[in-house]
């Protein structure tokens, strides 16, 4: 196994692949149909250009670099590029508690880089129009049922994370193709409820980013992503080993 | 069985080793004897290098086409 300074890094940079493309996708289609007036709160322009397209075209923004990164750094780190994902592992014992502060500072460090880099590149256009894809639960959705929706979509993510990867009878070599498009079918159904994080890392970069270079500060709102994607993706470990346990 | 490659060479002699790639008899002298990492792990636990190895039996024949045929880098 290589050093834990070297799986950190890969960490790092794997995070900062998942939420540049990810949430770069979210800007840019808020800026595309920034001309696009949005008929009522609840339709922040995301979904002014394709309807539920729009978040289709983010979660798949978001799961191909996810795929890409697990082929990529899978050996060398897990690439877990997700604090909930390496907390789960380690509630059920598959993962060393040395290791989980590393971990979780390297992909909060990734993801805050990201955020970073996406407003140098597009301008201050990504903070002020995109937000710099920063999630928060849309209008009439309130705090704890936007804690139960990250719940149940990191739930989703856990578990086929757990089927496809972590059980020892999961056929090779699918995990990242699977995996990413669990995150793309998620973010379809929950990004106009919650943003559909699932990570609170991915939400962390934006949310840093924008209190830093003045967009809305939103950290009332963090709880949501720590709480929901923390709670849903132990939940689906535990679950997940409880259902396979064969009994004698 | 005979060692084939001694054979070639006009000798006989009692073949104590199979290549595991072409079915060749070996004698002791023309039997090469590599270890082969294993390793565990992957997506999502970093792959690790356990301490076993795994012998296996070779011609040189075989030994040099897998040697050229090796993947690049790792």
């Amino acid at each position: 196994m290589v050093s834990l300074m070297k799986r950190s890094v890969a960490e790092l940079i794997g995070t900062f692949i998942l939420v540049f493309f990810g949430t770069g996708a979210a800007i840019v289609t808020l800026m595309i149909s920034k001309g696009q007036t949005p008929p009522n709160s609840f339709n922040i322009g995301i979904g002014a250009l394709g309807g539920l397209g729009d978040w289709l075209a983010i979660g798949l923004a978001f799961g191909l670099a996810i795929a890409a990164c697990i082929y990529g750094f899978g050996k060398i780190s897990g690439c877990h590029i997700n604090p909930a994902v390496t907390i789960a592992l380690w509630s059920v014992k598959k993962f060393p508690s040395r290791d989980v502060a590393p971990y979780v500072v390297a992909q909060l460090i990734g993801a805050a880089l990201a955020s970073f880099a996406l407003a140098y590149i597009i301008g201050m256009g990504a903070v002020t129009t995109g937000g710099l894809g920063a999630t928060a639960p849309f209008e009439g959705i309130g705090y704890f049922q936007a804690i139960l929706a990250e719940t149940i979509g990191t739930f989703l993510l856990m578990l086929a994370i757990m089927g496809v990867a972590v059980d020892r009878e999961a056929p090779p070599g699918f995990a990242g193709l699977i995996i990413g498009l669990t995150v793309a079918g998620a973010i379809t159904t929950l990004g106009n409820i919650t943003g559909a994080s699932l990570n609170p890392a991915r939400t962390f970069g934006p949310y840093l980013g924008d209190l830093v270079l003045g967009g809305t500060n939103l950290w009332a709102n963090f709880p949501i992503y720590i709480i929901g994607p923390i709670v849903g993706a132990v939940l689906a470990a535990f679950v997940y080993n409880y259902l396979s346990e064969e009994t004698v | 069985m005979k060692c084939y490659i001694c054979a070639e060479e006009g000798k006989s002699t009692d073949a104590v080793a199979i290549c595991i790639v072409c079915g060749m008899g070996l004698c002791m002298d023309h039997a090469i004897r590599q270890e082969t990492e294993l390793w565990t792990g992957g997506y999502p636990f970093p792959a690790e290098k356990i301490d076993e190895t795994m012998p296996r039996i070779l011609c040189k024949y075989c030994a040099m086409a897998l040697k050229k045929g090796a993947p690049k880098g790792g």
